[in-house]
């Protein structure tokens, strides 16, 4: 792996998802990459956990997943964010400022 | 569901695998070989079966997915420790197979309620009434809704065919009423219908009308003849209803059938039963009957003069004298359960330090708690459920013989059945043990230390200290609770030896019997009566290798003859305190054949006829009571007569006495006299006792072919012989001996068995430190006594504690046992012996393996 990327923790990455998908919907390598793009290739995505955060969020009902055909032409599962999936994207993105702004100040205090 | 889950597979690996090519492509579009794109792909992808599982635990498989992975993986891993599974399947089996048919015994008699309506309000009057008395107390008292009365006797019914005996109800009208059954058909006898010369009526009993009627659905009106008379049939009873105590064929009034007894205020034969009206209470109705009692006691000094009608609830009345048995084994099945399930628990606990390591392992690799700890519920589950099943088998069977070898008094709950109730309560007790303890261990092997669990095995016998005390306090329990059980069978088989080794006072082998009535339409007098037994005697007698004579009432039949008796040249004592005796009536050489020795005096002899000086013989409990200081031989006595002059019988001799009312009872004071001389044409039933060398085939039919040459209209029936009665009359005694050994086999099994595992599973725990000891140079008996030492202290601990517990428990069953302490100290320590021995032995048998193993072998091992 370059040096400079970081490791991401799991509740985040399933911020990121729901981030990336309320754009468009992706398939799964499609979100990879997005999420590569934007962070200008800080972060990089481990597939090992991308699927499985996927799946998770599918089962709970934030997106959900539809076959269809790729750019190339390729069979591939595309998904999109759900109303829900809307609903918790925000509620994660407030939780998700409110904690970097408490962070920031404890280290800018201490 | 399967197809569904295959689709989801293939697509899970299509998904990945774009995802892989998508990767691919863009490393080449960026300047790799395929080769080295590919390679890199597949590095960063991590591995491709690992986030396959994550992605199918992320989308969380199906419940029922889930659970038939975890049956199957448990129904393996059971299989692949056999020992282990059988010896779980089969406790639980006999605990709660054992435990379920016990029950259903219990619950039917004690629990189920009687078939009629309002059972609640029954009662039933300890001593037997006359009917004029009845109809004196009915008449008097206002506290019962209706009231009745039943005496149960033998009559003739002549259908096709040869004559059959069967049981007649002579009932007072207001029996039917209050038993409250409605008939399937037609309707029930009347009160107007009952009364001195009224019409004869039968109501029939339903195996009577499916058996001897045919299931006629045209049977009302019909006529039937019943010892020598027509009887109209007027309905017929449900199937479901039976007399409180005794069986019957059919009812008819008791003015109609047996006339001369309805009007006798002094022929005490009918059980009486009453119906309390709403809102009166019990104590209400007797304290009212008690009036009454004092009020016929007056008019009548005679013969009511000691009257005490006691009224008891009519379910107590029947169940009261088997509640003690059956509460016996009640507590015993509670015992057996409780040493199933400790030897359960234990089962699991081994089991699970077993399997300790590879659970680690489990947990390490990233299985989740939850998982672990559901897999140990369901393989729990399943031994329970195998367990249940398995019950249930052993719970029909156990039901079945229950019943196959159950004694007179539970013959009447002949709907014994395996209750279904009871089967799940006692399921559930086993279930609930089974996720208790198999939980248990789940949740600490959960939470343990893994590199700990991991480096070392089984010091694990410290680790679990708890555990294994837990266990010893278990083993021990078992024990002592098995000792308990035997102690309890050790004292009823004392007993029951002791009850059969009584003397009864006559000799039983190979002495036959049967019972004849002769119907009174064709021996309307004595004579004729006198004339038959006479002519029937002699040619029983000319059949070879037989001595036959004749007795009114047989020793433990169960029927009984009083009469108040006057003895001449005493003071004469009170009206109704004269002495009570057993009447009994004898022709032909009825004291040899039964081999009753005669004290003093002389037997009766073919010259003590009718025309002839009246004499009688009398037992020795007669003498004891009445005749202990004068001389007996030569006194004469007579029977209380009202109004005619004595005919006083001159005393010949003195006989043993006879166990007459059972083996347990107490004798009463008994007078002999010959047939021929009686006076009451009433009597007109007698049993033949027919004495030969040794058995002899054939002998009841040629018996039954000299009565009918005589009279072929003459029923014949009870024929059994008298070591057959003897044998009932302690089937009681017997049935719970049975019971009780059986329930301590069973715990002593169980026990057993807990021991047993118990240093097995020391020895398996403690292989290296045994292989150690072996090595430094120990002795077979060194290591015997190091794997013994715990298991015999347990048991000596067991032992004690279950002495202690028996001392305190047993006299809860001493109604039960017969002139046998509860406290006996011989069968305290037989049983103490027994046990130790088999504690012994199976502490024993594992510890003889631990003698096999090498040392080299051991210390490699861990």
């Amino acid at each position: 792996m370059p040096s400079g990327s970081i490791e991401l923790p799991q509740g985040t990455l399933d911020l990121l998802i729901l981030r990336t998908l309320s754009l468009e919907p992706l398939h799964g390598w499609g979100v990879s990459e997005r999420i590569q793009q934007i962070s200008s290739d800080v972060l990089r995505v481990q597939q090992g956990s991308l699927y499985p955060a996927l799946h998770r969020l599918e089962r709970r009902g934030w997106i959900k997943a539809k076959w269809g055909a790729s750019e190339n032409n390729r069979r591939a599962k595309y998904y999109e964010l759900t109303r829900t999936g809307r609903r918790q994207l925000e509620i994660e993105r407030e939780a998700w400022e409110k904690l970097a702004a408490v962070v920031s100040q404890i280290l800018e205090t201490a | 569901m399967l197809f569904r889950r295959h689709a989801a597979e293939n697509e899970l690996h299509d998904e990945l695998r774009f995802h892989l090519e998508q990767q691919v492509a863009k490393y080449v579009k960026s300047g790799m070989t395929e080769a080295e794109a590919v390679r890199r792909a597949r590095l960063e992808f991590g591995g491709l079966d690992q986030v396959k599982d994550e992605c199918r635990e992320a989308r969380g498989i199906g419940f029922v997915e889930t659970l038939v992975q975890d049956l199957r993986y448990t129904t393996r891993t059971l299989l692949h420790a056999p020992a282990f599974t059988s010896c779980a399947v089969l406790t639980l089996a006999l605990g709660i197979g054992a435990n379920t048919a016990i029950f259903s015994v219990v619950n039917s008699v004690l629990l189920n309620p009687l078939p009629y309506p309002n059972p609640q309000e029954l009662l039933a009057a300890r001593q037997n009434e006359s009917r004029p008395n009845l109809k004196d107390m009915q008449r008097l008292t206002s506290s019962f809704a209706s009231s009745g009365g039943v005496n149960i006797t033998p009559m003739d019914f002549t259908g096709k065919g040869e004559p059959v005996r069967i049981h007649a109800a002579y009932i007072d009208a207001g029996l039917l009423a209050t038993l409250g059954v409605q008939p399937i058909s037609g309707r029930w006898i009347s009160a107007d219908e009952d009364v001195k010369g009224g019409p004869r009526n039968v109501l029939v009993s339903y195996p009577f009308w499916r058996d001897f009627l045919g299931s006629d659905p045209h049977v009302l009106g019909k006529s039937i003849r019943l010892s020598g008379n027509s009887y109209a049939v007027i309905g017929v009873m449900p199937s479901s209803f039976t007399l409180p105590k005794e069986p019957a064929d059919i009812f008819v009034s008791l003015w109609a059938a047996y006339p001369e007894a309805a009007p006798e205020r002094e022929v005490h034969f009918m059980h009486t039963y009453w119906r309390l009206r709403p809102g009166v209470t019990l104590s209400q109705a007797q304290a009212e009957i008690a009036q009454v009692d004092r009020r016929l006691a007056e008019q009548f000094p005679d013969g009511e003069r000691d009257r005490r009608t006691m009224l008891v609830p009519l379910h107590d009345w029947l169940v009261g004298n088997i509640r003690p048995a059956l509460l016996v084994l009640f507590g015993s099945v509670g015992l057996v359960l409780l040493i199933a399930c400790a030897n359960f628990a234990m089962l699991l606990m081994a089991r699970s330090v077993a399997r300790q390591r590879e659970l680690m392992i489990r947990a390490s690799l990233g299985a989740k708690n939850s998982r672990l700890i559901r897999q140990r519920l369901t393989e729990s589950t399943l031994l329970a459920l195998l367990g249940g099943a398995a019950g249930l088998m052993v719970a029909k069977l156990g039901t079945t013989f229950l019943l196959a070898l159950k004694p007179a008094a539970l013959r009447r709950f002949a709907a014994i059945h395996m209750d279904v109730r009871v089967f799940l309560f006692v399921f559930a007790v086993s279930l609930v043990t089974g996720l208790l303890f198999g939980l248990l261990p789940a949740w600490s092997a959960s939470r343990g230390d893994i590199a700990e669990a991991l480096r070392e095995n089984a010091r694990a016998t410290g680790s679990g200290t708890s555990r294994s005390r837990l266990r010893s306090f278990l083993v021990t329990a078992e024990i002592a609770l098995a000792l308990i059980l035997l102690a309890g069978a050790g004292l009823l088989i004392k007993g029951f030896l002791r009850l059969r080794s009584v003397n009864p006072g006559f000799n039983p082998a190979n002495v036959m019997t049967m019972y004849l009535q002769l119907p009174k339409t064709r021996y309307p007098e004595i004579p004729s009566e006198t004339n038959f037994r006479r002519e029937l005697l002699a040619r029983v007698n000319a059949l070879p290798g037989v001595e036959a004579a004749m007795v009114s009432d047989l020793p433990l039949a169960g029927n009984y003859v009083g009469h108040r008796v006057v003895i001449d040249g005493r003071p004469t004592p009170a009206v109704g305190t004269e002495p009570l005796v057993q009447t009994l009536s004898v022709m032909g050489d009825y004291l040899s054949v039964m081999q009753i020795p005669i004290r003093a005096g002389r037997d009766f002899q073919p010259t003590d006829r009718e025309g002839e000086p009246l004499v009688a013989i009398v037992n020795e409990a007669f003498v004891r009571q009445y005749l202990a200081d004068q001389n007996p031989i030569g006194s004469r006595i007579d029977w209380i007569r009202r109004d005619e002059p004595n005919k006083w019988m001159t005393i010949i001799g003195v006989v043993a006495d006879v166990k007459h009312s059972g083996l347990n009872q107490p004798v009463d004071p008994a007078v002999y006299a010959p047939f021929s001389q009686n006076d009451e044409a009433w009597r007109r039933f007698m049993t033949l006792v027919i004495k030969t060398e040794g058995p002899v085939a054939g002998l009841a039919e040629d018996v039954k072919k000299q009565v009918w040459s005589l009279d072929s209209q003459i029923p014949v029936s009870d024929v059994q012989s008298m070591d057959d009665l003897m044998a009932v009359s302690v089937a009681q005694e017997r049935f719970n001996m049975l019971l009780l050994g059986i329930f301590a086999m069973l715990a002593l099994t169980l026990a057993g068995v807990g021991i047993y595992g118990m240093i097995a599973y020391r020895v398996n725990q403690r292989t290296h430190d045994i292989g150690v000891y072996i090595a430094l140079g120990a002795q077979h008996r060194d290591v015997l006594r190091l794997i013994m030492k715990d298991g015999i202290k347990l048991t000596l601990l067991g032992i004690v504690l279950g002495l202690a517990g028996a001392v305190a428990l047993t006299r809860l069953m001493a109604s039960l046992l017969f002139e046998v302490k509860p406290t006996d100290p011989a069968t305290l320590i037989g049983v103490a012996f027994v046990l130790a021995a088999a504690a012994l032995l199976a502490c024993y048998i594992p510890a003889r393996r631990a003698l096999s193993i090498q040392p080299i072998i051991a210390l490699r091992c861990e």
